[in-house]
């Protein structure tokens, strides 16, 4: 019997950059997705915000397809009938909702050298919040811990796992890294620092809306700063607008916010900017064209 | 000299008569030259070589190899070292007393433990050096030994063709001071410093001889660790002593040290903690215990990443204890089933994973529900699923923490949990901290 594989805790931003697969050569033997930072994924464990969830099948044939955030990005999800357990409990989700999603990794690939990752669940259920923000946590220590093995290989002539182990990775990150290290040139570790660093503040309530701020207040001219604090007032107005005009939990229709917020003196265009930013941020979401919605 | 001992000597004759003779008339001509003739090993093998028209030069005379380099079941092999020491046993062979010698031999590559099985044919000396040829390993705990056996022959040479290193002697590749969470299965030389948290004396049956063994639980500040003391150290709970030369054995991938006579047991008084506080199981990784195979009374955490199936209201055979279907034991047939509960979690913490076994009473306890309340749920459901259902949706994607003893197979992990928390740590506080390191190496 094979051992089990480990359920990697991985970020969209991370997960969907990558472009490298490992498939099993013989009958029934794993397959993987290797991310840039040396993962070498078979299952996976991910705790987001569904943020919407489809029937794109038949009712005979279902297949679910859902979203889940997390504070970098993005993670595709899809259930059909050989799925029976996980589909049905995706229709029984009523999105936005904080979701924990165990699964396999998945690959789709509509021409030769273009790789799309999705997750095929094995079991998925509704979590809370402070779940939610354990697995931001947790997921950025073990970023972090790929990241420093990705140094030490870089550090190494012929990078080989058996040396990556004595230092004290794990066995299939030290494969995964020298895998990953050939494929992923030019990788920008600093992009994933700042990416951990981001998520890292997204747990701290006091950086939840400052995140935005440049990090050293000082050095920046008074009336910018005037004027981002002034955004961020904008954008708090904007939420309470989006919140009050969602009556029936389904979204705020676009064109009440455009009038609504007309009131407090915020055109159009500016209304843009500022429901981009929320955006961004992943406060709000469109849950269907032209209705946005609470987080 | 055995069989099988012999047997790569009659494929390597073969080899250089390149298969003109048949190996049955090869064994002939060997039991010829061993048996009647009573020539060396050597000999013999030239002998025949020659005889059959082949070339003699073509034989691997014995390779000869450094100590260092010796594997685990060499065959046949050649060894120019210096005997370190001589000890003579008396042992019982088929009811015949007989006499052997055992102790270190070494080279500049390192010590080894030799046993020569027949004293008399073997004058080895303390301090001289001779060329023993012939001589075969096996393992023992892990480490080869040579064995001087009826076909091996020594020659003395010059003191000086052998100079051992400074700080010889040493009877294993020294693994010297080692903490208790880095003990590893097949370690020998080990030296710890522990305390004893508990002990008792027991009589073992080692191949048909009593023994009386010590045994009980080591701890240091990394965690505990099983003993076995082969031999009356006096030996009290909560000593601390330093332990020298002792070795590592595992029971289902759990190391424990054992040392006997020829290791060294020293009662130190450093600053140590206290019995109370080695007491505390300390945490480990799942993936550190992967590495090690496993431990006792380890502290993890992880996330339950699946429930299996078998867990949640279960029935036992009465006689066996097997989990039984249907009120049908496999081996007992028709049986008056007993109820229980228990836990089968997967437990994963991004790096390693680990199937934690839950008994009834902490079952009970984190579900907050009785193996009665349990049956009764069943019982209304008409379906004891229901209760595996319960505890998945309890415990899936929940952070757990674990203390127990952890075992492994070729399946894997799995822990005996003694004791379980289910809840959410606190964030804040750790990712604020984790924020500060970062930016201030920036």
């Amino acid at each position: 019997m094979m051992k089990r594989e480990v359920a990697w805790r991985v970020f969209a931003a991370e997960y969907n950059s990558s472009s490298m697969e490992m498939k099993g050569e013989e009958e029934r033997a794993p397959s993987y997705i290797i991310t840039p930072l040396g993962a070498l994924i078979n299952r996976l464990f991910v705790i987001g915000v569904m943020t919407d969830v489809e029937n794109m099948g038949t009712t005979e044939e279902p297949m679910w397809r859902g979203r889940i955030s997390d504070p970098t990005g993005t993670f595709y999800v899809s259930a059909g009938q050989y799925q029976p357990e996980a589909a049905l409990a995706m229709s029984k989700i009523k999105p936005p909702a904080f979701i924990a999603v165990i699964g396999k990794s998945r690959t789709y690939s509509p021409e030769e050298g273009t790789i799309y990752v999705s997750i095929r669940p094995e079991r998925i259920a509704a979590v809370d919040e402070r779940m939610r923000d354990h697995w931001v946590l947790e997921t950025c220590k073990l970023t972090l811990e790929r990241i420093s093995a990705l140094e030490d290989a870089l550090e190494m002539e012929t990078p080989s796992a058996e040396e990556m182990v004595k230092l004290g990775h794990g066995k299939s990150l030290a494969e995964g890294v020298v895998k990953s290290l050939p494929h992923y040139q030019g990788l920008e570790l600093d992009r994933y620092r700042t990416m951990v660093v981001d998520a890292l503040r997204y747990l701290i309530p006091e950086y939840r809306i400052e995140a935005e701020v440049p990090q050293s207040v000082a050095e920046v001219p008074e009336e910018i700063e005037e004027e981002e604090k002034e955004d961020i007032d904008k954008e708090e107005k904007v939420l309470g607008i989006i919140d009050k005009l969602d009556k029936k939990g389904k979204g705020a229709p676009w064109d009440e916010i455009v009038e609504e917020t007309g009131k407090s003196g915020i055109d159009k265009s500016e209304l843009e900017e500022l429901t981009n930013s929320l955006l961004d941020k992943g406060l709000i979401y469109e849950p269907v064209l032209g209705k946005m919605k609470r987080i | 000299m055995e069989k099988e001992e012999l047997a790569p000597h009659v494929s390597e004759i073969s080899r250089v008569l390149k298969g003109k003779v048949e190996e049955s008339e090869i064994w002939k001509e060997l039991d010829t030259y061993l048996n009647h003739y009573r020539v060396s090993l050597e000999t013999a093998k030239r002998g025949i070589v020659k005889k059959f028209g082949g070339d003699p030069s073509a034989l691997m005379i014995g390779t000869r190899k450094p100590i260092q380099q010796l594997g685990l079941n060499e065959q046949s092999v050649d060894i120019l070292a210096k005997v370190i020491t001589v000890n003579e046993k008396d042992i019982e062979v088929d009811g015949k007393q007989k006499s052997i010698l055992y102790g270190i031999i070494g080279d500049d590559s390192g010590t080894i433990p030799y046993t020569a099985w027949e004293a008399d044919r073997y004058p080895l000396r303390r301090g001289e050096v001779v060329l023993i040829r012939n001589a075969y390993t096996k393992e023992w705990g892990g480490q080869p030994q040579v064995n001087l056996g009826t076909r091996a022959s020594i020659e003395q040479q010059p003191e000086e063709s052998v100079k051992l290193p400074e700080g010889m002697p040493r009877a294993f590749p020294d693994a010297g001071e080692v903490k208790i969470s880095d003990l590893q299965e097949n370690m020998g030389g080990v030296t710890v410093t522990a305390r004893i948290l508990s002990l008792e004396k027991r009589e073992v049956d080692v191949s048909g001889e009593k023994r009386i063994v010590h045994s009980g639980i080591l701890a240091d500040e990394t965690g505990k660790v099983q003993f076995s003391a082969w031999y009356d150290f006096e030996l009290k709970p909560n000593d601390l002593i330093t332990i020298r030369g002792a070795y590592v054995r595992s029971w289902r991938g759990i190391p424990q040290l054992n040392f006997g006579e020829r290791s060294q047991v020293t009662r130190t008084n450093i600053k140590f903690p206290s019995g109370a506080d080695l007491a505390k199981p300390k945490t480990r990784s799942i993936g550190d215990l992967e590495r090690i195979g496993g431990g006792i009374d380890v502290l993890v955490r992880g996330t339950v990443v699946e429930v299996r199936k078998g867990s949640g209201l279960i029935f036992r055979c009465p006689e066996c204890n097997r989990v039984v279907q249907k009120s049908s034991c496999r081996v007992h047939g028709s049986v008056q089933a007993q109820p229980d509960l228990r836990i089968k979690a997967v437990v994963d913490d991004g790096i390693a994973t680990m199937t934690a076994v839950i008994s009834r009473k902490l079952t009970e306890s984190i579900m907050r529900m009785s193996l009665e309340e349990s049956m009764r749920l069943a019982k209304e459901a008409m379906d004891p699923n229901v209760i595996l259902e319960k505890i998945d949706e309890k415990l899936f994607a929940q952070p757990i923490e674990l203390e127990g003893n952890v075992t492994s197979d070729e399946y894997g992990l799995m822990m005996i949990v003694s004791s379980a928390r289910v809840s959410v740590p606190e964030v804040r506080n750790e990712a604020g901290a984790l924020l500060n390191q970062l930016e201030e190496s920036e």
